[in-house]
């Protein structure tokens, strides 16, 4: 007898301090879902998207909430967005299950734990490139402006301060690593500081003292990040400022307000502004309303879309202990490049994650774009300054350059 | 007579026929120059209409102004000499717009008139094409190996009679001291031949047009990298400075070639200065880098400026020098710039040194390769760099978890006991972790823990591995405030206490 529908995984944050991220990844979830089923579901059977909840994202809330999916709930494939701390354990029932796993947990990791057994970890994949690809995407940017003459840096030095998460640590290191490539010097750090926190006033001064072009903070809390930028406000030097991530978020602005402006910061998944993106951001806003926030729902809602044609091209999905199924599953989404709200995901064969444009293809319709954001009015969205031809604005000059310059 | 009549009247339609079924075009013009008459082949020619009696410079001026045909001087000049070439004898080819070419030929009627004649001939153009160009490209192969033959003569000969005069001495000789001495000779020998060959295959391959260019846009940082360390040691050797001023750019040129070119340089440069050093830097020049080699060798004198890109062009007084000198690498480089497309300067004077200069496009930075796609813990891990000292007496295990932190890029030591592990740290390993088995040969891991903390003067992290849950061992390591793994350790788990260890104040 057929199920009358396929159950599908998400485990996602519905409590605790990331509660907000979570509540997103789930709306994108469900909305793929629902115009799945308003297309006629994966080959004729509508698919269900049943929850479970992360909380505080540790590695045993994690494993927790995949063995109750598996379990309980038989689901054919986990999809979500991203949960930081499982570190990859999470691998383990997904893989003694033998379904099919896709997460934005931006992770070089991902890349480490499925090539160390390919055919054990066949059905883990990452959405989103890994956090490694932030530091030479991001000295990319930064030698873009100068070699195009929209910013004129006051010296090759750059500064590097992360945050303690191995996220943070890994996206300090690259950038470490590839700015002499690109014409930089590293004159601090990379300067690991525990995290979370709200005084950063002693790296501050030890930043300061080196007279940085480039200040780079990797940590990626959006409220650690606004206090970083109101306490470097307290004394500006001629130094961009790029926060890693968390100020794409509007509760970065909220504290931050005036003194964020023209601070930088980049995701190497977000929501394009062309058609496709902004069609999306309105269906999504229709769905679930005003305050929802589409550019984190996306994360979701295209590794969903992305997975339901893949099962289709294979021939259908399977649950726990399909894996002659879930194989071919794994084998149609390397297979399937798929132009998503996000630009293009392209599954590396060995790495089962998607490449980054234009740090690794450089061709934008095979890699999805690592977008570069500028705070220029914190009341209004973003401005998207690179790469292109994805950008809408372009980049300023921050004001407390201006002033001094 | 009536039926002689209409026997010639059948008899000139089923020659018009037969006209009208021949592929090529024909048409008969008259005395005066009008059209008589034209077969289908010849009107399906033109877009424009033939009616008969059409005056021969009418239609002239029709084929002109259609401009389907190419003509190869001006219309009204190719117009006048036609029509007064009318009734000559020529034969002339047309390349028409859609790519074909036509032949036209005219020929003198009896009795006055002429016959014109279209004929499509692009086959048989570009076969003849074709086969000029393979004739050419055998030529210049054939040229190519002779010349190769022609330079092996030149300058294998030289190393290869020292090479067997070598042979020969180093046979008889008894000394060992001179015994090496003569073998140093030879090998010296050899790779002055090993070079040459290389040099005179890379020039084979660039007569037959077998090296073809991949321009893409990349970091001249990389590629000055790798100068660094394929010349740092020999300048060195001749006592000379090298200094290579990073670079920031991104270039539009073909990474390898580029890179032959300026090694080709630099080696030229360290080979004819004596004092003082080589310097390798660049200067934004337009849209475009100049990229120079400068040396404080002996310089070129003006007359030979031109002639130092030559083949096996040698500078008067480097016959004396040693045979290291092949002649070849500047012509190599003056190929490979041709074929690049990067214009080549040299400033010299004699006694004053040089400057080479190579001019490359700037790239966009965007576009730019960044060299290391394979990325992996390994390269870029957080564990990156970090020294660890592993504690386990079991020899596979110890293998098995060295192989896993080696992956995350761990500097790490590895001891099968305490004594190792003391002999690691007094030998001045000082870690920022230590992994240690609880039981170990005569000895727990809490000692070892102990003993290292004690003599590098630290609290360094650490934590126990043991498959020994029993309570005692619990409560000891417990006690030891040393966090506690049960094996068999997962690799998450494992790296989940690795990073509290080395980056969070609170370990889990």
């Amino acid at each position: 007898m057929v199920d009358a529908f396929i159950p599908i995984g998400s485990m996602v944050p519905l409590t605790g301090p990331s509660a907000a991220d979570g509540a997103e990844f789930r709306k994108g979830v469900i909305l793929a879902a629902e115009e799945v089923n308003a297309r006629g579901g994966l080959l004729g059977r509508p698919i269900k998207p049943i929850f479970a909840d992360t909380g505080r994202q540790g590695a045993e809330d994690v494993v927790a909430a995949a063995r109750a999916l598996i379990g309980t709930h038989k689901v054919h494939a986990i999809v979500n967005g991203y949960n930081i701390g499982p570190q990859n354990s999470e691998y383990e029932p997904v893989a003694e299950a033998g379904v099919i796993y896709i997460h934005a947990n931006t992770l070089l990791q991902h890349h480490d734990t499925v090539m160390s057994d390919p055919d054990r970890y066949f059905g883990c994949f990452m959405t989103d490139p890994a956090d490694y690809w932030y530091g030479p995407g991001f000295l990319k940017f930064i030698s873009w402006l100068r070699d195009s003459g929209q910013w004129k840096p006051s010296s090759n030095r750059i500064a590097i301060v992360s945050g303690s998460k191995p996220y943070s640590i890994v996206i300090a290191q690259a950038m470490a690593a590839s700015a002499a490539k690109f014409g930089w010097r590293v004159s601090f750090g990379p300067e690991i500081v525990q995290t979370p926190t709200s005084d950063w006033r002693e790296a501050l001064d030890a930043i300061r003292a080196t007279e940085p072009a480039v200040i780079a903070n990797t940590h990626f809390y959006s409220g650690d990040l606004a206090s970083f930028q109101l306490q470097f406000m307290e004394r500006p030097t001629d130094s961009l400022v790029y926060l890693q991530y968390g100020a794409m978020h509007q509760s970065f602005s909220d504290i931050a307000q005036g003194k964020g402006v023209g601070v930088l910061t980049s995701t190497v998944i977000g929501l394009l502004r062309d058609e496709m993106g902004q069609s999306f951001a309105s269906r999504y806003v229709a769905r679930f309303g005003e305050g929802s926030t589409p550019h984190i729902g996306c994360q979701s809602y295209s590794a969903l879309h992305h997975y339901v044609l893949a099962a289709s091209l294979a021939g259908g999905s399977a649950g726990p202990g399909g894996f002659e199924q879930n194989r071919k599953v794994a084998k149609a989404l390397k297979a399937v490049i798929y132009r998503s709200v996000s630009g293009t995901i392209r599954y590396d064969e060995q790495w089962q994650a998607a490449a980054p444009y234009p740090v690794v293809s450089q061709d934008p319709s095979l890699g999805l774009p690592h977008l570069f954001f500028q705070i220029q009015d914190y009341r209004k969205p973003l401005a998207l300054i690179a790469p292109e031809p994805f950008n809408t604005d372009r980049f300023v000059l921050p004001f407390w350059i201006d002033a001094r310059g | 007579m009536a039926d002689g009549e209409a026997a010639t009247e059948a008899n000139a339609g089923r020659v018009f026929a037969g006209f009208n079924a021949l592929p090529n075009g024909a048409a008969v013009w008259d005395e005066t120059g009008a059209l008589l008459f034209a077969n289908r082949a010849f009107r399906q020619s033109f877009d424009f209409a033939l009616p008969v009696g059409l005056p021969y410079a009418r239609f002239l001026t029709a084929v002109a102004a259609s401009r389907e045909w190419r003509l190869p001087v001006p219309p009204e000049l190719w117009i006048a000499d036609q029509a007064v070439a009318f009734g000559d004898e020529s034969e002339a080819d047309y390349k028409s717009a859609d790519g074909r070419v036509v032949r036209m030929s005219i020929a003198p009627v009896d009795g006055g008139g002429a016959v014109t004649m279209l004929s499509d001939v692009t086959a048989a153009e570009r076969r003849e094409a074709t086969l000029l160009a393979a004739k050419e490209k055998a030529e210049a192969v054939d040229e190519a190996k002779s010349r190769f033959l022609r330079a092996a003569n030149h300058d294998l000969r030289q190393p290869l009679a020292a090479l067997k005069i070598m042979i020969f001495n180093c046979v008889r000789e008894t000394d060992e001291a001179r015994r090496r001495e003569l073998l140093h000779g030879m090998d010296v020998s050899a790779s002055v031949m090993e070079d040459l060959l290389g040099a005179l295959l890379q020039i084979g391959q660039l007569d037959a047009g077998r090296i073809k260019p991949r321009i893409a846009t990349f970091q001249l940082s990389t590629l000055f990298e790798r100068l660094e360390i394929q010349f740092r040691h020999q300048a060195a050797d001749k006592g000379l400075r090298l200094r290579i001023v990073g670079a920031r750019a991104a270039v539009s040129s073909d990474r390898a070639l580029l890179e032959r070119i300026l090694s080709n340089i630099v080696a030229n440069a360290l080979r004819f200065t004596d004092v003082g050093g080589v310097l390798v830097g660049c200067r934004r020049r337009g849209d475009g880098l100049r990229i120079d080699v400068v040396d404080t060798g002996r310089g070129v004198p003006p007359e030979d400026q031109e002639r130092i890109f030559d083949e096996f062009y040698r500078a008067a007084d480097d016959r004396r020098l040693e045979k290291t000198g092949l002649g070849l690498g500047l012509n190599i480089v003056k190929r490979l710039s041709d074929l690049l497309g990067h214009r080549i300067q040299l400033k010299s004077a004699p006694g004053a040194g040089s400057r080479f200069s190579v001019f490359v496009p700037l790239g966009n930075v965007w576009h730019s390769e960044v060299v290391e796609t394979e990325v992996n813990e390994a390269v870029a891990g957080e564990f990156v760099g970090a020294p660890i000292l592993l504690v386990e007496d079991d020899d596979a295990l110890r293998e098995a978890m060295g192989q896993l932190l080696d992956r995350w890029g761990v500097d790490r030591r590895s001891a099968a006991g305490a004594e190792e592990a003391a002999a690691i740290v007094a030998g001045g390993f000082r870690p920022r972790l230590i992994i240690a088995d609880y039981s170990i040969r005569m000895s727990t891991g809490l000692d070892v823990i102990a003993h290292v903390r004690a003599v590098s003067e630290a609290e360094i992290p650490a934590c126990i591995i043991t498959a020994d849950a029993e309570p005692g061992v619990v409560e000891r390591v417990r006690a030891a405030g040393v966090p506690l793994m049960v094996k068999p350790v997962s690799p998450p788990r494992l790296r989940v206490m690795m990073h509290h260890l080395l980056f969070e104040r609170d370990p889990v």
